[in-house]
């Protein structure tokens, strides 16, 4: 087990050095910064001095060699745009997507759970037509596309919610969040729902799933013979079998959602990490874009990792297979 | 899902298209989101001779004819059916022209992706082993990632561009290709005629190109039907966000970008109708996959 762990750990800690000396490589050989960074007026001798306080001057791999090392102490260099350590503003930004992530892991399963057991449920019936109809439209509908016309029906046409902004930001247990005031609330529906329609669809095909799968077993037909009530059956029995293999996928998906904000937060100007860094793409802010990366490609890294230690933990033959492939 | 393909690869000896027919390629949802489909993909290649006015000509688009609602009419006296974007193009025709650029980089991609995924998945389960492991590892590692980050990486490392979009794309999808022809090759590798084959002592490159790759592919044609919803809908994503497509080739992302200004000051048309387009195009091709692959394989559409 413990061989199985230090194997996978090695494993990441070597695609992420891989990654960030391909990011690093490619990020610097798309346009040049210093053209952003001057007034297009300047002297040459100005574009220079700025090149060389930037260390723009070196080659790539003097460059690397100073980023990895320091990497190794914390620092990711400073953003060209804001004059500020990239890893500082990332770690600001963040808050504000995790946030924007788990309101929608909230509402995907508020709304999606209760509807993929009903249409496991009732497999024949209308609303599981309307259920699994709506649900293949929610994949196939361009989140960003869906997110401007929410913006136009509840914004500009009835005028409910706010367009942009986080809102006003409240402290309650040392956290920070929109969602401890009725301001940031009505800012953060939009975005959040926004985030979360792609997984409703997900969610309700998992917990449909997962329900026909569930009913047909055995102690559903015990549970049901000692006359329990539909109700029973469905909270006592059937939700704890179900809801294992989705969380699961959750887990897995939250990276995916981290991911996603990124449109979301160009749409509603959400100042979170997405917003940033798409920012940072555009204005060729290069040490943001790869802290960035290095941070997205950790995530993933952790977050497989756990998943992999938890299959192996609970699935011997999991670790066994490991060994083959 | 092994298992099935198993299935679906032991039957397709008797003929691919037969089978189609013999199915119920009747069955309504079949019908009309394949006639949809074709219509999308006759529409766009014959973009030039559809659309009512030509959006890129700078001689006959006038900023006079800026933000008409739909069905107003354009100083030259066509009708605008959808209305007019900002710079005065029609939008009916710049959703044309738009969906001509977003099918050919879905498309072209896929067709990338497809080659690359069959040469790896072919490579790794013909010679099996050592190279096998290290191939499918790498495929692993990526498909760990969600393709839209991927794209964007990738897009921001590369620059923008209808080429580069492609190439972005193509990069994202051929894991998926190649996890799934392997799969398919291995249980090709089990049957007899794979071990008489070998006992003939055909060339290597003979088997796979001969033996293995016509018996593999027909996993694909699914996949490859789904994915190109995927990377449509991928591409207007990154469109949207600044990073694929220039707005001097729009696509149907780009035209709903170029929209967006227009939002807050009640023009929703042009950002409403480019993306009417799209899901009707991305639901059609899902809905089409989905019927293809209950008609393929009936036990995988429980």
């Amino acid at each position: 087990m413990l061989a199985f762990v230090l194997r996978r750990v090695m494993q990441s800690v070597v695609v992420l050095f891989i990654m960030s000396l391909m990011v690093f490589s490619m990020v610097n050989l798309v346009g040049d910064p210093v053209d952003m960074l001057v007034n297009p007026e300047s002297l040459p001798e100005e574009v220079e001095r700025v090149r060389r306080d930037f260390g723009l001057d070196q080659p790539v791999h003097v460059q690397y060699w100073k980023f990895l090392v320091g990497a190794m102490s914390g620092d990711l260099g400073n953003s060209f745009i804001f004059g500020r350590p990239a890893l500082a503003l990332m770690v600001e930004r963040f808050p504000a997507t995790l946030e924007l992530a788990t309101s929608a892991l909230i509402i995907s399963v508020t709304f999606g759970l209760p509807l993929g057991v009903y249409a496991g449920l009732r497999p024949d019936g209308w609303g599981t037509r309307i259920i699994m109809g709506g649900s293949v439209l929610g994949i196939s509908i361009p989140t960003f596309w869906l997110g401007l016309m929410m913006i136009i029906v509840f914004s500009v046409l009835l005028g409910w919610l706010p367009v942009s902004g986080r809102g006003e930001t409240a402290r309650f247990l040392g956290i920070e969040s929109s969602a401890f005031t009725l301001d940031g609330l009505r800012h953060l529906i939009l975005p959040a729902t926004n985030l979360a329609l792609f997984k409703i669809a997900m969610v309700i095909r998992l917990a449909r799933a997962g329900t026909v799968e569930v009913m047909a077993l055995d102690f559903i037909r015990f549970a049901r013979a000692k006359g329990l009530s539909s109700r029973r059956i469905v909270f006592a029995h059937l939700m704890p079998n179900i809801l294992i293999p989705i969380v699961t996928v959750l887990g897995i998906e939250f990276g995916t959602l981290i991911a996603f904000a990124t449109v979301t937060e160009s749409i509603f100007a959400w100042p979170g990490l997405g917003k940033l860094v798409i920012d940072a793409i555009v204005n060729l802010d290069r040490p943001i874009v790869v802290a960035y990366l290095l941070f997205v490609v950790s995530l993933f890294l952790v977050l497989n990792l756990v998943v992999d230690i938890i299959y192996a933990v609970l699935d011997p033959r999991v670790r066994l297979q490991g060994e083959e492939t | 899902m092994r298992e099935a393909k198993a299935i679906f690869a032991a039957r397709t000896d008797t003929g691919l298209f037969s089978w189609l027919v013999r199915s119920d390629m009747a069955r309504p949802t079949t019908l009309i989101s394949g006639t949809l489909l074709l219509l999308i993909v006759a529409s766009a290649t014959f973009a030039p001779l559809i659309a009512p006015t030509d959006p890129y000509d700078l001689a006959t688009v006038s900023v006079l004819d800026g933000r008409l609602a739909p069905g107003e009419e354009m100083i030259d006296g066509t009708v605008a059916w959808l209305g007019t974007d900002g710079a005065g193009r029609d939008v009916l025709s710049a959703i044309i022209f738009g969906l001509r650029t977003s099918l050919t980089v879905a498309v072209s991609s896929a067709l990338i992706a497809l080659t690359a995924g069959l040469v790896v998945g072919l490579t790794a389960a013909f010679y099996g082993g050592r190279i096998d492991a290290f191939l499918m590892r790498i495929v692993d590692i990526q498909l760990s990632f969600p393709a839209i980050l991927v794209a964007l990486v990738l897009l921001a490392l590369l620059g923008k561009g209808v080429d580069k979009v492609i190439v972005a794309l193509a990069i994202v999808q051929w894991a998926l290709y190649a996890r799934t022809v392997r799969a398919a090759a291995m249980v090709e590798k089990r049957k007899e005629y794979f071990e008489a084959a070998i006992c003939l002592e055909l060339s290597n490159a003979r088997i796979i190109w001969k033996h293995l790759l016509p018996n593999s592919v027909s996993s694909l044609i699914v996949l490859a039907t789904l994915q190109t919803a995927h990377s449509i809908s991928i591409e207007a994503t990154l469109s949207f966000l600044g990073v694929g497509v220039p707005i001097t080739e729009p696509s149907l992302g780009s035209l709903i970008s170029n929209g967006f200004d227009f939002i807050l000051s009640g023009a929703y048309w042009i950002t409403f109708f480019p993306g009417v387009m799209l899901l009707a195009t991305v639901a059609a091709i899902n809905v089409f996959g989905d019927q293809l692959r209950a008609m393929i394989n009936p036990r995988l559409s429980k």
